[in-house]
């Protein structure tokens, strides 16, 4: 039987090499939110929103994706070069869907809305690849 | 001669009377083989419901698959999108069309798994139709969607979508 100070030191150690394990990675948590309207069944608006996360996010691992960097880090620019790919895989999370359209004497309007709500992803970066694992 | 005469009708009406009794077979046969057999209603379409065209599946409601533990349910669907007028390339704009044909296909499906909201309004004046109004919305999160086809043409992309409904994916 340890004492409790043993114990402390023993999970103090390693909670540091995760730590500085994951900081060697060049992890980083990153929320993402995508949203595009669709009009009369024409693209109308499309957005798609990165930014670090400030507070540590909690949530299981889901499937994860991985694209290809070229050397860079930033997330943003890495999501630009391969936005097909991305976007296929967050339609395949799941996406919210809210649709209203209006017939008024005979004369049909429609409006789509396709939103992934604020979502936080894990990133790795790699040396060739970014592996991006939803948290939820 | 009255005998003759006498019994020339009686041959005559037996004739007639087996004869028309044979033709009447004949037609009655013929009608039976030209009746066309009645149509089948393929059971894949209807295990599947698609998006534009199973009428069938919709009128007759004891063929609708039901959701159970030990089947699936396929839901089709086509979604259609418009490209914009104002494209820089064909390239944008056979992608924003196809942006706005998942989205159809999105909401086709929303439509089938969750429902549509319809609410309707008629202003009435002077025993006149004013303005008719038509109001359906849906609101509803889509997982794991697939797109099987793409087809692009004259402006007009299609995108033909898949989802896979479980039982357990509504077990409460």
């Amino acid at each position: 039987m340890r004492s409790r100070n043993g114990n402390n030191s023993i999970s103090f150690s390693i909670c540091s090499i995760i730590l500085f394990s994951s900081l060697a990675l060049n992890a980083g948590e990153y929320l993402i939110s995508y949203r595009y309207v669709v009009k009369d069944a024409i693209l109308y608006n499309e957005a798609l929103f990165v930014a670090k996360a400030m507070k540590r996010c909690d949530g299981i691992p889901q499937t994860a994706i991985e694209l290809e960097t070229n050397s860079s880090s930033d997330l943003k620019k890495i999501i630009t070069e391969n936005s097909d790919e991305f976007i296929d895989y967050i339609h395949k999370l799941g996406m919210h869907v809210k649709h209203s359209d209006v017939t008024i004497n005979a004369q049909y309007k429609s409006t789509t809305i396709l939103t992934l709500k604020t979502t936080c992803f894990k990133v790795d970066f790699n040396d060739n690849f970014a592996r991006i694992t939803p948290l939820k | 001669m009255k005998r003759v005469i006498s019994s020339s009708i009686f041959v005559a009406l037996i004739t007639t009377m087996f004869t028309g009794c044979s033709m009447f077979a004949k037609e009655s046969s013929s009608k039976e083989s030209g009746v066309p057999a009645p149509v089948e209603i393929n059971k894949s379409t209807v295990n599947g419901a698609t998006g534009n065209n199973e009428i069938s599946s919709l009128t007759d409601s004891s063929n609708e698959p039901l959701l159970t533990k030990e089947n699936k349910i396929v839901i089709t669907v086509l979604g259609q999108g418009v490209a914009p007028v104002n494209t820089v390339s064909p390239a944008q704009a056979y992608a924003m069309a196809k942006r706005a044909a998942i989205a159809d296909g999105y909401r086709l499906i929303a439509e089938k798994v969750k429902g549509v909201r319809v609410e309707g309004d008629d202003l009435i004046k002077n025993m006149m139709v004013k303005r008719s109004t038509i109001r359906t919305t849906v609101d509803t999160m889509i997982k794991n969607a697939n797109v099987i086809e793409t087809t692009f043409k004259d402006g007009l992309c299609e995108v033909e979508m898949e989802i896979i409904v479980f039982h357990s994916q509504f077990a409460q």
